[in-house]
């Protein structure tokens, strides 16, 4: 779109960001990420339903040198990771210029036709289609079809079941996995500079493929993003084994709404879940 | 049960003797527990094993004693990731698993008949050990020997008694070095880094193969007072001691350009070394 | 070579009657993720027109977790005790050529001078069953790695698809042969008017010339092609993972108490930071886009230089899987285009 093309070549051509991180046509049927870093560069970038990658896991990631301030694009979903990355200190909120996009929703997966059964579970229940925060917005509203929100009815049926069945569920899923880490790769606030995985004195988590050492990891990874996940569900999309482990993390996220009020990355004024220290918490041995 | 050779079975050995060669580095003496494997068993000076201490891991070390002593094997290893500190909290009496040996050697044919010259640094000695030893226990077939020897301080020289050893033959010249700093009062050895100390020692490159190995910064800087020296490329001999896992050529681990340090090294000469690309 | 016509009902009459002799009956499941072992004749798929699998059917000779040994120790003492299971007679239905193909080349570094049983022993206890191959997308690229959506390369018996719905069913291999001739009342004799294979779509375009990549790869380590290239890798390993020829592993011991556990093979990947990192903190490959060079090299020059074999099916698996867009042989096509 031209608008967000234009902004971009603006933003680097004054020199504000060293580089912008968006998406750019690839394939028949979709985008891949893509860095410009000149204004030809800049004529490349894309925004359509094909851009469902959460690109702010490039905020901690990368290799890429920085000498200055860096731009995104980004949608609402991913400015709210944007914004818990910005609440945990892992960068400096005046470092990067967030190009903010009126998302018209997203396909599940790179590829994909936009039509309604491919719409992503993210968006049937979104509520950044404009997002909450920005340094520029491009883009227009437009309604769209929302999918069948089997994640939340997945939810439901496993929350329906008795403990045994669930452990068998998981159990069934897990053993699929084959600890490719495509998982935490992917995901922008899996961001240790040593996963506790790759600990080893002493490996407190098993890095064999086995039904152990699977369920070890998924769980810790739940854990660990509990009160921090904002739903944006780029586990589940590079999943190669197809295991929804994004509901772990949905489900810790009713939770931490249930039990704390809170919604991680709505509000970046406000203090985080995890982050934060605060007198009037329920158990005592944190006071 | 399994009726397969399984590769990657490792032979039992007992501690026989732990030496503390300096706050973070030992030596172990190893015997296999079976007597017949300890009888049929053979090595080269420069290969080397994986030593398994069982719940923790393997870990690769050269072989640390020379092929002309078989009463057990030696290996040296600092302290320094899971595996080897396992092995510092180990007794005399326990058991570990060894598998190998694996890798190439040193060409200790081609040494023969001409002058040697080995240079080491730190626990870089190690690697080098085996085939100082291999050429002492043959001292006649070689000519001249020349050992120069550093380490960061005093209490980091390892073989200590060895390097006395050494010192005292009359027939080979042996020079030890700490870096500035590291001396004490009582030392009367050099002072001064490796690369330093071969320039002043100046062994002629003629005729002459050299051994190397230590830090990669110090083989850095020795390489060219040795090329200064007349020393040709294919005669200046190192180890390389990069990551291994399998040491079988399968695992991929120390895989670097087009040669696997564990089957194509991890003895290389520095023609060799020169085409390898700069990962390891 | 022999010809028969297998029909469709009797593959699955096959399958069923394998798995009452004990076999390991793998064929693709429902949803597409990889290949399991099914439980029932009637639930071997052959899908010659769809997509391969997210997961290649690697798992069946080169597992994703191997246990190498036992190991029990008492006070100073410790004791090794050999694996069970190994040599499970197991048969592999509708693997398209870009998977049956990755055996003969696994096979030459699992048998590079040291000889890996644990893989030997699966290869020779498993018929693959081939399937001609049908799907086509931007990602296949068989043709430029020397194979062909036709090829029985590494196929034990090679299924071709007839328009009645039937198989045309061909011994590859002596073990193929053997195996047919052991279930010969499932297959019928080849005849002419049965024998109609179902229209395939053109083979894919080759997309680069492999012999001339490999010569660049051969004087161009350093070259700033390089350069960003792994930028947007994420550093996972999906890409080895599903891919039929990635064979690097780990080895580790684990303890199932105080005094027993085993020591275990793992599948491992280049892609990891962690995959070359010394215990003294030195790692040689410690940005992404080396790790990205060592993969390409890895494939397309090292393993050439040293068995003669490109480390890779086209299978495109890679490409199709990764969650960013990585495309290798779009990259080894933009090297085959340089200058």
């Amino acid at each position: 779109m031209a608008q967000l093309v234009e902004t971009a070549k603006e933003l680097l051509k004054s020199g504000k960001v060293s580089y912008i991180i968006g998406y750019t046509a690839h394939g028949d049927n979709g985008t891949k990420p893509f860095i410009a870093r000149t204004e030809a560069d800049a004529e490349k970038l894309v925004f359509n339903h094909h851009c469902v990658n959460n690109l702010s896991v490039y905020i901690n990631k990368a290799d890429i040198p920085e000498n200055g301030n860096i731009g995104i694009i980004a949608k609402g979903c991913d400015i709210r990771t944007i914004t818990m990355l910005v609440q945990e200190n892992q960068i400096k909120r005046e470092h990067i210029y967030i190009i903010g996009v009126n998302c018209n929703g997203q396909v599940k997966d790179i590829g994909m036709n936009w039509e309604k059964e491919n719409v992503a579970q993210k968006c049937a229940l979104c509520e950044v289609r404009t997002p909450a925060l920005y340094d520029v917005l491009v883009g227009d509203l437009e309604d769209f079809e929302k999918p069948e929100p089997t994640t939340m009815q997945l939810i439901q049926q496993i929350e329906a079941m008795t403990p045994k069945e669930r452990w068998a569920y998981w159990q069934e899923q897990f053993d699929k996995c084959i600890k490719c880490y495509a998982c935490r790769q992917a995901c922008p606030l899996c961001y240790c500079d040593q996963c506790i995985v790759d600990k080893n004195e002493p490996q407190w988590i098993e890095t064999s493929p086995t039904s152990r050492g699977n369920l070890s990891w998924n769980i810790i990874r739940a854990l660990h993003q509990s009160g921090r996940c904002v739903g944006c569900g780029e586990c589940s999309r590079v999943c190669p084994m197809g295991i929804p482990i994004g509901i772990l993390n949905v489900k810790m996220n009713m939770i931490s709404m249930r039990d704390f009020g809170f919604k991680p990355g709505m509000n970046i004024n406000e203090s985080t879940l995890v982050g934060s220290y605060n007198f009037t918490e329920k158990e005592n041995f944190i006071r | 049960m399994l009726t397969i050779e399984n590769i990657y079975k490792p032979d039992l050995v007992e501690i026989i003797d732990i030496i503390q060669e300096t706050p973070d580095i030992q030596t172990f003496k190893l015997k296999f527990k079976d007597p017949e494997v300890q009888k049929n068993y053979s090595f080269k000076a420069g290969q080397f094993a994986e030593y398994s201490v069982f719940g923790e891991g393997e870990c690769t070390f050269c072989i640390a004693s020379p092929p002309t002593r078989m009463e057990f094997l030696e290996c040296s290893f600092k302290a320094a990731g899971k595996v080897t500190k396992a092995m510092s909290r180990m007794n005399v009496g326990d058991t570990m698993g060894l598998r190998g040996p694996y890798g190439n050697w040193f060409p200790i044919e081609q040494m023969k008949g001409k002058n040697v010259v080995f240079i080491a640094g730190g626990i870089g000695l190690a690697p080098v050990r085996c085939i100082i030893k291999n050429v002492l226990d043959l001292r006649s077939e070689f000519k001249d020997v020349t050992i120069v020897y550093g380490a960061r301080s005093v209490n980091d020289l390892v073989y200590k008694y060895e390097l006395e050893e050494w010192k005292n033959m009359p027939d080979v010249k042996t020079v030890v070095t700490v870096d500035p700093g590291g001396e004490t009062p009582e030392w009367t050895g050099e002072v001064g880094f490796v690369p330093t100390i071969v320039e002043k020692v100046a062994p002629s490159g003629e005729d002459t193969v050299a051994i190397i190995c230590g830090p990669p910064i110090m083989i850095k800087y020795t390489f060219p007072v040795l090329e200064k020296l007349g020393f040709k490329d294919d005669n200046i001999i190192t180890t390389l001691e990069n990551r291994m896992k399998c040491g079988l050529g399968k695992c991929g681990r120390c895989n670097v350009g087009n040669i696997y340090v564990c089957k194509d090294g991890p003895v290389f000469n520095l023609t060799q070394m020169k085409t390898l690309p700069d990962e390891y | 070579m022999n010809e028969y016509i297998i029909t469709s009902t009797n593959i699955n009459q096959l399958a069923g009657e394998l798995l009452n002799e004990g076999y390991n009956v793998v064929a693709e499941a429902e949803d597409g993720t990889a290949f399991i072992a099914v439980a029932a004749g009637s639930n071997v798929i052959l899908n010659p027109f769809g997509k391969p699998t997210n997961l290649s059917p690697k798992q069946y000779i080169f597992p994703k977790t191997e246990t190498l040994f036992y190991y029990k120790k008492s006070q100073t003492d410790v004791e090794i005790i050999d694996p069970t299971g190994l040599g499970h007679k197991t048969v592999i239905f509708g693997t398209k050529p870009c998977d049956s193909a990755a055996n003969k080349i696994l096979a030459k570094v699992f048998n590079w001078d040291y000889k890996d049983e644990f893989f030997n022993k699966r290869v020779e206890n498993t018929v693959v069953i081939g399937l001609k191959c049908g799907y086509r997308d931007a990602q296949c690229f068989c043709t430029s790695v020397g194979l062909s959506p036709e090829s029985g390369e590494g196929s034990d018996v090679f299924l071709t698809p007839l328009e009645n719905g039937d198989y045309l069913a061909q011994t590859i291999t002596e073990k193929g042969a053997k195996f047919v001739e052991e279930h010969k009342k499932m297959f019928d004799a080849i005849s002419a008017d049965k024998n109609k294979p179902v229209p395939m779509p053109e083979a894919p375009a080759k997309k680069f010339d492999a012999a001339k990549v490999k010569v660049w790869l051969d004087s161009n380590f350093e070259n700033e092609f390089w350069d960003g290239l792994g930028d947007l890798c994420l550093g996972c390993a999906q890409c080895a993972y599903v891919c039929p020829t990635c064979h690097c592993f780990d080895i580790v011991d684990e303890n199932f108490d105080y005094t027993s556990g085993r020591r275990v093979k793992n599948w491992d990947c280049c892609q990891f930071t962690m995959f070359t990192k010394h215990a003294s903190g030195h790692n040689p490959r410690s940005v992404q886009s080396d790790r990205f060079r060592q993969r390409v090299n890895h494939k397309f020059k090292y393993y050439p230089d040293r068995f003669d074999m490109i480390l890779c099916t086209g299978c495109g698996r890679c490409s199709r899987g990764c969650g960013v867009g990585m495309d290798i042989s779009e990259i080894v096509q933009a090297i085959d285009n340089l200058k």
